[in-house]
């Protein structure tokens, strides 16, 4: 037992150690990832999804694509500084700025009240609803046929809390990465699949055989950027960078990176927000 | 740190913890009997077979565990063989741990000199009685630290078969702080979870190995 309570003592001195660490980092002008470091610095570190196309994932060569990237780029643009890419998967999206991996994650990132605690969201600049996607042969239309059987979600997503706490009648299967979620519906470990709407239209369009058969569940949520909490000049800066783009620089990234994928399956004016106004 | 979330935490922090002590138990049960299996055709060099055995050994030892597992889970499928994940972990855990097996029994086989054979032989014991008085007690007795490590290692080794959805300790981990963001609350437990599995296993191992040491000497 002695060795028991030494260790779990020296643990928590750790985590208390590393807590007081973190405070100077939090004073803006001498953090890193405050707009003036990143000025200084000439680079901006921007956390975008690495296996979540159209939104944000590598091309063949590499390089970041989508929704998010379009948007990243713009900001390096304004801000005058080079983007710096880095690839993140759900759950290492709070991680990444509470640990200082990133300045900015661009990663299809829904604003909750969980989330809202960890990190600061600016304006947002997307609209999801969370969606089902099941086999042709047999559909999942309402998510009563759901009781007792498993969905199949990835980790750190909105959809997991969702139906922690809302359906706790449904067994989740939970996978750390988007692309073994999907790869396990294909193989047909579960029913069917739960992500934003959004991506499972993209999924389903490409994957024959599968649609989507539940498109609007509960409320509409927003995804915005998001900063370290505390960063407030980037915060700031960003709020006014969205709200000074075109009135229809999102819809022109729609139909540069999503368009493509969604064809007549969307309509741009449910998924994208204009300005950071909800009502867009 | 919330006191009340330990709590909360706590049968579900058990639940997982189960799935583990299950997970090791097949797969340290597993890997002994192909451990053994293996080791034996390797000392006695059945023709053919052992040559698939040091192949296998090979193959288990140098590939990472994570890619065994992806391939028996998502990479099976694609010809037809579809397990549940919570049988591919113990499958996984089985081929990985039965390589470590086998090597650590070769290497109290092989520790047995030649002079016990013919020891035994001398005194009129057959083949079987000889395995099992003489050469095996030895075996085992030189084998076994090699063999409590190599359970230890397997049990610790469950913590990756999250990639396939199966809720182990540090899966439940995960989600809870993917969820939730409550890291220190979940960390605290997965700490304390592993330590509540791993120290009687420990202490056990320990005192079956001094035991087995003193019944030889």
């Amino acid at each position: 037992m002695k060795i028991i309570t030494k260790i779990i003592g020296s643990l928590l001195s750790l985590s208390i150690a590393a807590g007081c660490t973190a405070e100077p980092a939090s004073q803006e002008s001498a953090a890193p990832d405050s707009l003036q470091a990143i000025r200084e610095e000439g680079t901006i570190t921007i956390g975008v999804f690495r296996d979540l196309p159209p939104y944000g994932s590598q091309d063949s060569s590499g390089n970041f694509v989508g929704y998010d990237v379009y948007f990243a780029e713009q900001i390096g643009k304004d801000l005058g500084v080079k983007v710096e890419y880095v690839g993140l998967d759900a759950q290492g999206r709070v991680p990444a700025l509470t640990g200082g991996k990133v300045d900015l994650v661009l990663a299809n990132f829904t604003v909750t009240e969980e989330r809202k605690a960890q990190v600061d969201f600016a304006d947002p600049y997307m609209k999801v609803y969370i969606g089902v996607v099941s086999p042709d042969s047999a559909p999942i239309t309402d998510i009563s046929q759901l009781a007792g059987k498993s969905l199949i979600v990835a980790q750190g997503t909105t959809q997991q809390t969702y139906f922690t706490t809302e359906h706790p009648e449904i067994t989740l299967d939970v996978y750390t990465t988007e692309t073994d979620a999907f790869a396990a519906l294909k193989d047909g470990r579960a029913p069917a699949l739960s992500q934003d709407t959004t991506n499972v239209l993209a999924w389903a369009l490409q994957n024959p055989g599968f649609s989507v058969g539940i498109e609007k569940l509960g409320e509409p949520a927003f995804i915005a950027p998001a900063v370290r909490k505390g960063n407030t000049s980037l915060l700031n800066w960003l709020n006014e960078e969205i709200a000074a783009l075109p009135s229809d620089f999102f819809h022109n990234n729609y139909a540069e990176t999503l368009e493509p994928v969604y064809g007549s399956a969307a309509n741009p004016d449910d998924i994208v927000v204009e300005n950071g106004n909800p009502e867009t | 740190m919330n006191w009340d979330l330990l709590a909360t935490y706590t049968p579900m922090y058990a639940d997982a913890l189960w799935v583990v002590v299950q997970l090791g138990f097949w797969g340290v049960f597993g890997s002994l009997i192909l451990g053994a299996l293996v080791a034996l055709v390797r000392h006695w060099k059945v023709p053919v077979v052992d040559r698939i055995a040091g192949g296998y050994i090979e193959v288990a030892r140098n590939t990472p565990s994570m890619v065994q597992l992806y391939f028996l889970y998502f990479g099976l499928p694609l010809i037809g063989v579809k397990a549940s994940g919570f049988a591919c972990a113990i499958a996984g855990l089985t081929f990985l741990g039965g390589a470590y097996m086998a090597e650590a029994i070769r290497s109290g086989l092989e520790a047995v000199r030649e002079g016990q054979y013919r020891a035994a032989a001398s005194l009129g014991l057959s083949q079987t009685q000889t395995m099992r008085l003489v050469v095996l007690p030895q075996a085992l007795a030189v084998a076994l630290p090699a063999i409590t490590a190599n359970v230890i290692f397997l049990i610790k080794e469950t913590s990756i078969v999250s990639i396939i959805a199966v809720v182990d300790l540090m899966a439940l981990t995960q989600n809870l702080i993917g969820m939730f963001y409550t890291s220190n609350e979940a960390y605290l437990m997965l700490v304390i979870s592993y330590l509540v599995l791993l120290l009687p296993v420990s202490i056990g191992l320990r005192a079956l190995e001094r035991r087995f040491r003193r019944g030889i000497a």
